[in-house]
C-alpha cells in the first residue's frame, strides 16, 4: 500500500508537513494518557488487595507509660485472636512502626521521643459490615480508647482521586482523537483546495470520487503511522526517565508497579490507530467535499 | 480497450443530444439559453462563435464538468442530467478532452500524463506500457516520454494532451481551442491528428476562433451566438476535401 503510485503531488503539499508533527505530539499525549490510566489501574488493584479484609487498631500511649499501653495491647490482641471473625491479630513491633515513619520522619532519635500509638495489624476472616461492627464492639470493650481503622475511608478517597485521574486520561484520549480528526479534516480540505486543478483533470479523465479519496486516505494512513511511530519514539525515553525517577522514590510513598502487557499492547497499537483514524477521516472528508460539487 | 460497461458498449442514436438546455452560473444571466442540437455518431464539427458566446461552457456540459440548469442532456444515449457522480465518471471514460492550456499534470512525465486515463480505469500495466508507447510514437513524441511538461514546447504539450485524450479510444473527442497556443504548422499537424481519430470512428467537436483553419476542412460548424446554436455548412468544403 505504501508503495502505491499517487496521481496527486501530495508530497509537495504544504499542509501535510505540519500534520506529521501534530500527529507525533498527539500520539505522545495519547501514550501518556494510556500509561497514566494503566498505572492508576495497577495501583488501585494493588491497594485494594492489600487493605481489603484488614483492620488496623491504634492503642494510644497510656498515661501510665509503656507497661500500661502494652497491657492494653495484649488484651486487645487476645480478644481479637479469640474472635471468630478474625483470622490473625498481631501487634506491630516499635521498630516496624519506626520503619513505616522513616520516609517522613527519617531514622533519627525523634521517632523514639514521640508518643507513638501501638498498632495492631488484624486480618479478617469475615469483613462484612455486621462482622466489623461486632469486632469493633469487642475491641472497644477491651480498650475504650482504641481507634479502629478499616481503611475504607482512606481507600475510598484514594480511589476517587484515582478515578478522577482515569477520567482525565480518558478525556485526554477523547480530545486527542478529536484534535487528530480535525487536523486531518482541515489538512485534507487545504490539500483539496491546493490540488483542485489536478483533481479536476483526474475527474475529466474518468476518476471516481473514491479513487481521489483513496489517494488522500493512503497519504493520511502513512502520516498517521509515521507520525504516531515518531510520537512513540519520543515517548519511550520520556517514560523510561519517569520510571527511573519513580524507582528512586521510597516504595512506601510510591509503590513500584509493573505495567501490564495490555498497556504495552495499547501503546504499540497507537500509531496504527492514529493511521486508521486519519485514513477514515481523510476518505470521508474528500468524498463529502467532492460530492458537493457538480 | 473499450472502457464502457457491457450495457454501454453499443448505443443507438446521437452521441450527444441537447434539448432546450440552459446554463447559468449561480445567479448570473444565462450563458446558454434553449440550446438544442444533436451530434451524430462518427461526426466532425467545429464549434465557432465570438469570445464569450459560451463555447467553453457548452463543451463543459458535454464533458460533464457542469450540469445544465434546465433542459435535457443525453450522452451516448443516456440522460446525464440526473446521473449519479460515479456514473458520470464512467461516462467520462468514453470522452477525450483537449484544452487550450493543455492542463497536463506538471509533476508527471509525458508518458505518465498519457497513461493517466488507462491507469484510472484500472488497465493492466503491460497494456498501459504498450499502448502509451505506441501513442507517443504516433504523435511523434517517443523521444520525450520521460520529459515533464515544463520542458516541452507548446506544440509538444498539445500533442501530449491529445494523446491523453485519445488513449482510451473515446467515442467523443472535445477540444477547446486546441490550436490556440501553437503556430500554423503545428496547428495543421494537430488537426490532422483529430481527422485521423475521426476516421477511426470518434465523434469530434473542436471549438476554435481560427477561421482560416476551419476553412481548410470540410466539416460543418456549430455557431454559437447570444447563447443559441446554429448549424452552418462547412466554411471551405470545396478546397478542404483534397487536403484532408
Amino acid at each position: 500500500m505504501f508503495g502505491m503510485r499517487s496521481d496527486l503531488p501530495l508530497r509537495r503539499d504544504t499542509a501535510s508537513r505540519f500534520v506529521l508533527w501534530l500527529v507525533m505530539v498527539l500520539v505522545f499525549m495519547a501514550a501518556l494518557a494510556v500509561t497514566v490510566n494503566s498505572y492508576i489501574g495497577v495501583l488501585l488493584n494493588d491497594w485494594n488487595q492489600s487493605v481489603t479484609g484488614t483492620l488496623t487498631v491504634q492503642i494510644p500511649m497510656a498515661e501510665g507509660g509503656d507497661k500500661v499501653t502494652q497491657a492494653a495491647v495484649n488484651k486487645v490482641v487476645d480478644v481479637l485472636k479469640r474472635h471468630p471473625g478474625v483470622s490473625s491479630a498481631e501487634a506491630l513491633p516499635r521498630a516496624k512502626i519506626a520503619s513505616l515513619l522513616k520516609p517522613w520522619l527519617g531514622d533519627g532519635a525523634i521517632v523514639d521521643d514521640l508518643p507513638l500509638p501501638a498498632l495492631i495489624d488484624v486480618e479478617l476472616r469475615d469483613d462484612t459490615p455486621e462482622a466489623l461492627a461486632a469486632i469493633s464492639a469487642s475491641i472497644k470493650t477491651a480498650a475504650p480508647d482504641a481507634v479502629i481503622d478499616d481503611h475504607r475511608v482512606w481507600l475510598n478517597r484514594v480511589m476517587s482521586l484515582a478515578q478522577g485521574f482515569s477520567v482525565l486520561a480518558l478525556t485526554i484520549m477523547v480530545l486527542v482523537t478529536g484534535a487528530l480528526g480535525l487536523t486531518i479534516v482541515f489538512a485534507t480540505r487545504a490539500s483539496l483546495a491546493e490540488f483542485a486543478q489536478v483533481i479536476e483533470i483526474l475527474h475529466v479523465v474518468g476518476a471516481k470520487d473514491r479513487y481521489v479519496a483513496g489517494q488522500f486516505a493512503r497519504r493520511a494512513l502513512v502520516q498517521g503511522i509515521v507520525g504516531g511511530a515518531a510520537g512513540l519514539a519520543l515517548y519511550a525515553p520520556a517514560l523510561a526517565l519517569v520510571a527511573w525517577l519513580a524507582n528512586r522514590v521510597d516504595p512506601e510513598i510510591l509503590p513500584n508497579a509493573t505495567l501490564p502487557m495490555s498497556h504495552w499492547l495499547a501503546l504499540a497499537v497507537l500509531p496504527l490507530a492514529a493511521g486508521l483514524l486519519a485514513m477514515i477521516t481523510a476518505n470521508m472528508t474528500v468524498r463529502r467535499t467532492l460530492s458537493e460539487k457538480v | 480497450m473499450a472502457l464502457l460497461r457491457k450495457k454501454d458498449e453499443g448505443y443507438s442514436g446521437d452521441t450527444v443530444k441537447l434539448d432546450g438546455v440552459g446554463l447559468r452560473y449561480d445567479d448570473g444571466p444565462e450563458i446558454l439559453a434553449d440550446v438544442s442540437l444533436a451530434i451524430p455518431q462518427r461526426s466532425f464539427h467545429f464549434l465557432t462563435g465570438p469570445s464569450g458566446a459560451g463555447k467553453t461552457s457548452l463543451l463543459s456540459l458535454m464533458y460533464l464538468a457542469k450540469r445544465p440548469t434546465r433542459g435535457g442532456l443525453t450522452l451516448f444515449g443516456e440522460d446525464v442530467t440526473k446521473a449519479k457522480r460515479d456514473r458520470l465518471a464512467w461516462l467520462r471514460r468514453n470522452l477525450g478532452v483537449v484544452f487550450q492550456d493543455f492542463r497536463l499534470l506538471d509533476h508527471m512525465s509525458a508518458f505518465d500524463n498519457v497513461a493517466l486515463p488507462l491507469r484510472i480505469a484500472g488497465i493492466g500495466e503491460n497494456v498501459v506500457q504498450r499502448n502509451v508507447s505506441e501513442l507517443l510514437n504516433w504523435v511523434g513524441l517517443e523521444d520525450y516520454k520521460n520529459a515533464h511538461p515544463a520542458v516541452l514546447s507548446g506544440g509538444q504539450k498539445q500533442r501530449v494532451a491529445i494523446a491523453r485524450a485519445v488513449v482510451n479510444r473515446p467515442k467523443l473527442i472535445l477540444a477547446d481551442e486546441p490550436t490556440g497556443n501553437v503556430d500554423d504548422t503545428i496547428a495543421m499537424r494537430l488537426m490532422q491528428l483529430f481527422v485521423e481519430l475521426h476516421k477511426l470512428g470518434a465523434s469530434v467537436i473542436i471549438a476554435t476562433h481560427n477561421e482560416p483553419l476551419v476553412a481548410r476542412f470540410p466539416f460543418p460548424r456549430l455557431h454559437l451566438d447570444d447563447g443559441a446554436v446554429t448549424v452552418l455548412p462547412p466554411l471551405g468544403a470545396a478546397s478542404a476535401a483534397a487536403e484532408v
